[in-house]
């Protein structure tokens, strides 16, 4: 956004520099020139060689996606006899209980985006706009706990849950949704600190509570930052692979877990192309979402909240 | 920072003037409404890491009803007699030597280039931005399939041009360049991230050096960079933290990767938190595995305390921060 702004800057500003003739610059000046920030070859170069990198792994899993088991073992080149065999991907929904698994993603990812999104808007909300004691503290503690590695706490959680039976049940997600996330918190308070007072004072004038101000003027004027919260949270949950691995049963458990484990030979090891192209549907609705809202996150959105 | 706090200024004043019922209302409701994350933080930090330093005097072993406090004798294993963990550590270091700072780098480069002026921008930085929110299982299935010995691209490439054929990458001493490998695939969400505060830098700051004589490399090195040095320094911190605690990385990334086998990680793999998993749910040893994460727990804690010291001398912030 703010580059189109500046680059409309650089056009119109006509060139200031060495219009006098008395100037005579010691060393030779480069001459300043509006359209040097347009990209010439170089730069081009270094754009397709650096987007072709990051394109490989895609193009090659769906490559091994679409390929006979024959051509995998044949090695890289007897992919490019390309043959598409579309029934894998009806053998990956099929052969594992798919539509369960994803049901039960879809469940926990839906579940905690919505439940961690609120609770961090209500604790950011009386960061940003409420008082009481030992406020200050307890808003050093959440930026300290969003240096507490989660493995740490994660393994002894989940030891913690099995003693008291909360292994192979979803209770584990909604007490994390419920206590909201350290970084969303930080993002919310920001985001509602930015508020102009008038807005909140005119409420009070008008005898609303804080509930009333949270819900009907603080919560609409924060849609973008809602959305960004519900998103953030939906990949990540839709994407975790150790709390399910850790807490759930096998016949119980996500999309990640059963696409990670559950394409299995006889013998036991992993059958390539299935696994392919399990691994392509599961992440088709992660990218579908980043691909619709991409101007969110390639604007300032997810990044205004951390700046020093 | 100024205009702000005496817009805070006057609105104390102005609750001040509604009388000390509204300020008791105000803060009951700043506690009601920051319960859920004070619950959280006790139920789910506080509990855990409290329990865990409990356990962690223990010999406790995940199921058996008989365990006895063992003292520190956990705590002096890890620190005298366990070369394992040392190694595990030293891996994890050079992971994070290696990986932190060709990630930031490596995001500030394409950032700089996607913001330039250049066709199918929007194209370009998605094709950068997407691998970073592919969820792990599947970049895990990916770079297996690239690193696969016998249907790898990456055999099939080097085939291609006679070198050396059928190398197992995933094995050592390769699996840890590997693993950096996938990492940096990810490097897209630190790009976004330093795009967006590339684009703040004021613009006339850039254009008034370049009409004083700067070249381009004088300009980045002198004006962008440091106007952008919070956001590095942030991601640096945050680079390095979550690169301390890798562990479902390597362990997808192994060849088997059922859940049971934590054994079939290889070696060079095995940074810290692998070796910590190991203790815990290979061997049983729930006591010595929470040693091991106090120990990296208080150890993240000394490191982020001196980069925090560290970072005034060299990063330049443009506001005072809001901390509160």
């Amino acid at each position: 956004m703010s580059t189109t702004v500046n680059s409309a800057v650089g056009a119109i500003t006509p060139p200031l520099v060495d219009e006098s003739p008395t100037a005579t610059p010691r060393r030779p000046r480069r001459r300043y020139d509006p359209s040097a920030n347009r990209a010439g070859i170089g730069v081009y170069a270094a754009v397709v060689i650096a987007a072709a990198i990051f394109l490989v792994p895609f193009l090659y899993i769906v490559l091994v996606a679409l390929a006979t088991p024959a051509q995998v073992s044949g090695g890289a080149f007897s992919l490019l006899q390309f043959d598409p065999q579309w029934q894998n991907f009806v053998e990956a929904v099929t052969r594992i209980n798919w539509l369960h698994y994803a049901k039960n993603s879809l469940f926990l990812s839906v579940i905690v985006s919505v439940l961690t999104t609120f609770s961090s808007a209500l604790v950011g909300f009386a960061f940003a706009r409420l008082r009481g004691r030992g406020k200050n503290a307890l808003f050093t503690i959440i930026l300290a706990t969003m240096m507490i590695p989660s493995i740490a706490t994660l393994i002894p959680t989940y030891i913690l849950f099995a003693r008291l039976g909360l292994v192979n049940t979803y209770w584990p997600w909604v007490l994390w949704g419920i206590a909201g996330t350290p970084y969303l918190i930080f993002l919310f308070r920001q985001f509602f600190t930015a508020i102009p007072l008038e807005l909140e004072d005119a409420a009070i004038m008008d005898g609303a509570g804080w509930w009333r101000i949270f819900w009907q003027v603080f919560l609409p004027l924060s849609r973008p930052m809602i959305l960004t919260s519900l998103i953030l949270t939906f990949t990540w949950t839709w994407g975790d692979y150790l709390a399910p691995a850790l807490l759930l049963n096998y016949n119980n458990t996500t999309l990640a877990v059963a696409t990670s484990i559950g394409y299995l030979d006889p013998r036991g090891s992993g059958i390539i192309t299935l696994q392919s192209a399990g691994a392509l549907i599961y992440i088709l609705p992660v990218i579908v979402i980043f691909l619709f809202t991409q101007r969110y996150f390639m604007g300032s959105g997810i990044s205004s909240g951390v700046k020093g | 920072m100024t205009s702000r706090s005496t817009a805070t200024s006057v609105a104390v004043a102005g609750s001040d003037a509604r009388g000390r019922g509204w300020r008791r209302y105000r803060s009951s409701t700043f506690y009601l409404f920051a319960s859920p994350w004070i619950f959280g933080f006790v139920l789910l930090t506080i509990v855990p890491i409290g329990f865990a330093l409990g356990t962690s005097f223990t010999n406790y072993d995940g199921q058996s009803p008989i365990w006895r406090f063992v003292g520190l004798r956990n705590y002096i294993e890890i620190f005298t007699s366990d070369p394992e963990i040392w190694a595990s550590l030293v891996r994890t270091l050079a992971y994070v030597v290696i990986a932190v700072p060709l990630s930031v780098g490596g995001g500030l480069f394409l950032a700089v280039l996607v913001n330039r002026r250049i066709r199918a921008r929007g194209v370009v930085r998605a094709i950068f931005f997407v691998p970073s929110v592919v969820p792990i299982v599947a970049v895990a299935i990916m770079w297996r399939l690239i690193f696969n010995r016998d249907a790898g691209l990456l055999n099939g490439i080097l085939e291609f041009f006679g070198g050396p054929d059928q190398t197992t990458w995933l094995a050592d001493p390769y699996a840890f360049y590997a693993l950096i490998v996938m990492t940096l695939w990810g490097l897209g969400g630190g790009m976004i991230v330093i795009l967006a505060s590339l684009q703040d830098v004021p613009v006339e700051l850039e254009e008034a050096a370049k009409i004083d004589g700067a070249s381009s490399w004088r300009v980045f090195r002198s004006i962008t960079v440091p106007m952008i040095s919070p956001i590095l320094y942030f991601q640096v911190i945050t680079g390095i933290i979550a690169s301390l605690q890798v562990l479902v990385q390597p362990m997808l990334l192994a060849e088997t990767n059922n859940l049971s086998t934590a054994s079939n990680i290889p070696q060079s793999t095995t940074l810290y938190m692998v070796q910590v998993y190991k203790e815990f749910f290979l061997y049983n040893r729930f006591g010595y595995g929470t040693a091991m994460l106090w120990v990296f727990f208080v150890f993240v804690l000394a490191l982020t305390l001196i980069l925090q010291r560290l970072s005034k001398r060299f990063v330049f912030y443009q506001v005072a921060v809001d901390q509160d």
